[in-house]
């Protein structure tokens, strides 16, 4: 089904759609009718086309109402009051409306609303689409286009253009457009009451519904068939306007004219579209109707068979029965045969998975220590903080501070120190500095006093 | 692909034809194809001499039915052929059914398992839908007699939509087709209705069974129904060690050959 009249075209902003959703949602508004509600509307709305006076007295109201009232529910009780909440009612969801602006000062003119003729508009008027309707609106519809096409032509620039274009476009074309949408509705809800009635046929009158259902299918193929083709040979018409008018608004660079006109094409478009997409469902649903009136129907005309299928199938009568059916399994298809990587086999692995330790020498960093301590005395150094300078130089600096005290332990072990009552405090480099201990010179080994070691980091 | 009608002048050009293949397959799967399968149906009523001249080689006869549709009905050993199952006859009755109601024309054809079921259950009573499609439970659940009842007419439909008599549409729809009417035509026709079924009888198309049957479990039912299945009857030829090549593939000498054997 088309989308409504009014509706957004598919581009249109979703955040536009939003806003237009809220602003409705906050109004909050709904509608509440009854069968005798919209009986009373359809009264009015009958009565201002037969009158001629759309506007209705309060007391032409009350009557009316009554009237209504007499023929939907047949019960004349309290009817005064009711007419006065159903008007009430009706004004308040804005299907009736006053008229005069009188207020309080003397008794109102009512008419129906926008809203309340179109609801009743909607249940009463058969707006279906025929050939003489669609024909009619497609040469009105040709005529605007080629009245907006020369009035495009005359436009000088772009402004002009979109004058010329975008008003007569969205009023008269679209106008004419959902009008013919609006029949294809009435067309589809007219098919659908058909196929009702096919089906209502056949229950009511097996055999003798045929010549009817018959009849019916025909009408609706024929009206169809008459429509699909007005539509084809006229929408190419209305196409190639639609084009002639969207090279004036390209070479002119009028957007909203350009807008306009595809909106008109894409409506166009979706005419067309419909017309074929019913004509084909109808077809299907058409062949199978005549099938089954034929192979059903005709042959089964007092609808034995389905009383005895239905006894089969209870098992009130007949014997049990199964079908036989053709059963040849699929043949097997076999792979290809795919060769894979090839892996060496799994086996134990014949040498010892673990070796033993080897022995190693390990050298004693102590002694090493010591030898370097021992190399420093013999070569002279008369300090600590010339041996420790001289020792430490060779060690990352990270293990210089522990190796000082180290040093200090083994000077102290093989030589002869001495140092002041106030031992100063000598830096050995830039981290840290030790008291300072004298060596006396020595001739060969000298003997160590045991002293102990002070080290400070810097 | 051309729908146009064609016409074939010898079963080579009906092999070469490029649907021959996919029909071919089909029918012997027990597929039946209808008009709603347009360019088959087409093919095979324009094919449809030399088909049956080439299935009857088989021990199979093509059959096609008024009703406009067409399926291969093997009698003899050379094809596979099986029974339908007590719970697929019973969907396809019901289904059946459903095809000749009015209702069903108003939406062309097409309607729903809710309705299938529903069908079922004014025709047989619900009881008897329940037994029919749990017929080994002694005590029932009626809760999980239902659920088993509707998954059994499930895979009865899937089954039958295999078969070419109903086709799956969205949201649980089903599309009857006119093979449905095979269900129907033991009680067709305007005389009596054991005599159109000892006709269906005769001609393979249709087997009795008994009420024993019924109550076969459905896992049985697909065994029993494989089972249905002829083997070969003629043995294998005998193994002759490779002496002669090609010796096992002869006929073996027949009966009468030996008896006008030379003395």
């Amino acid at each position: 089904m088309p989308p409504p009249d009014d509706a957004p075209p598919p581009s249109a902003n979703p955040s536009t759609e939003a806003t237009a959703l809220l602003a409705l949602a906050s109004r909050a508004p709904k509608l509440e009718l009854s069968t005798l509600d919209l009986c009373f509307l359809a009264t009015l709305y009958l009565r201002a086309q037969s009158s001629g006076h759309a506007a209705f007295s309060e007391e032409q109201l009350f009557e009316l109402f009554e009237q209504a009232a007499q023929i939907v529910e047949r019960d004349p009780s309290s009817v005064r009051k009711r007419a006065t909440h159903a008007i009430a009612r009706l004004r308040a969801q804005r299907l009736l409306s006053r008229v005069d602006g009188a207020g309080l000062l003397r008794a109102g003119e009512y008419a129906l609303s926008r809203l309340g003729a179109s609801i009743v508009g909607f249940f009463l008027e058969e707006e279906v689409l025929t050939t003489e309707t669609l024909t009619l609106l497609t040469r009105t519809l040709e005529s605007s286009l080629r009245d907006v096409l020369l009035k495009a032509r005359d436009a000088r620039d772009a402004a002009a253009l979109d004058q010329a274009v975008v008003g007569q476009l969205k009023v008269t074309v679209h106008e004419l457009m959902s009008g013919i949408e609006r029949r294809q509705r009435g067309l589809d809800l007219q098919q659908e009451q058909f196929q009702k009635e096919i089906s209502a046929l056949l229950s009511a009158d097996w055999f003798g519904a045929v010549d009817s259902c018959q009849a019916l299918l025909e009408s609706t193929a024929s009206t169809l068939r008459d429509l699909n083709h007005v539509l084809l040979s006229e929408s190419h018409r209305l196409q190639a306007l639609l084009e002639d008018l969207q090279e004036l608004a390209l070479t002119a660079g009028a957007t909203a004219a350009e807008e306009a006109i595809r909106r008109a094409a894409d409506q166009i478009d979706r005419i067309a579209a419909w017309s074929s997409g019913r004509q084909k469902s109808w077809s299907d649903y058409y062949q199978y109707v005549h099938r089954f009136l034929r192979d059903v129907v005709r042959l089964d005309p007092s609808r034995a068979l389905t009383a005895r299928l239905r006894d089969q199938l209870s098992g009130k009568s007949g014997k049990r029965f199964t079908l036989a059916v053709a059963s040849t399994p699929a043949p097997l298809l076999l792979r290809e045969v795919a060769h894979g990587p090839e892996r060496p086999p799994v086996k134990r692995p014949r040498a010892e998975r673990d070796t033993p330790p080897d022995e190693q020498a390990v050298a004693d960093p102590f002694a090493v220590l010591e030898d370097s301590v021992r190399a420093k005395l013999d070569a002279g150094a008369v300090s600590l903080r010339e041996v420790t300078a001289q020792v430490t130089q060779e060690l990352p600096e990270d293990e210089r501070f522990r190796a000082a005290g180290r040093v200090a332990q083994v000077v102290a072990k093989l030589a002869r120190t001495r140092s002041e009552r106030e031992r100063p405090w000598l830096a050995v480099d830039e981290a840290f500095a030790i008291e300072e201990w004298s060596l006396p010179e020595r001739d060969g080994v000298v003997a160590a006093s045991k002293r102990g070691t002070k080290v400070g980091g810097g | 692909m051309s729908s146009q009608s064609q016409s074939f002048e010898d079963l080579a050009q009906v092999v070469e034809h490029e649907l021959f293949p996919d029909v071919d397959l089909a029918l012997r799967r027990g597929r039946h194809i209808d008009r709603e399968d347009a360019a088959w149906y087409g093919f095979l009523t324009d094919a449809q001499a030399e088909l049956e001249r080439f299935y009857r080689r088989y021990g199979a006869e093509l059959v096609q039915r008024t009703d406009g549709f067409f399926f291969l009905l093997p009698s003899g050993d050379k094809l596979g052929r099986r029974h339908l199952s007590p719970s697929e006859m019973l969907v396809g009755q019901g289904l059946t059914l459903l095809y000749l109601e009015p209702a069903t024309v108003e939406q062309g054809g097409v309607t729903s398992r809710e309705a299938l079921l529903s069908q079922l259950s004014a025709s047989m009573g619900t009881e008897q839908l329940m037994l029919a499609f749990n017929a080994k439970k002694k005590r029932l659940d009626e809760r999980l007699a239902q659920e088993m009842v509707r998954a059994r007419v499930s895979e009865a439909i899937r089954r039958l939509a295999g078969l070419g008599f109903v086709e799956l549409l969205p949201e649980d729809r089903l599309r009857l087709r006119a093979s449905l009417m095979r269900f129907a035509e033991p009680v067709r026709g305007s005389g009596a209705e054991l005599e159109a079924l000892n006709r269906l009888v005769a001609s393979g198309e249709v087997v009795l069974t008994s009420d024993d049957d019924e109550l076969e479990d459905d896992d049985a039912e697909l065994s029993e129904s494989d089972s249905h299945r002829k083997a070969p009857s003629s043995p294998p030829p005998a193994w002759n060690e490779g002496a002669e090549w090609g010796a096992s593939f002869d006929p073996a000498p027949s009966v009468a050959d030996d008896d006008e054997a030379p003395t």
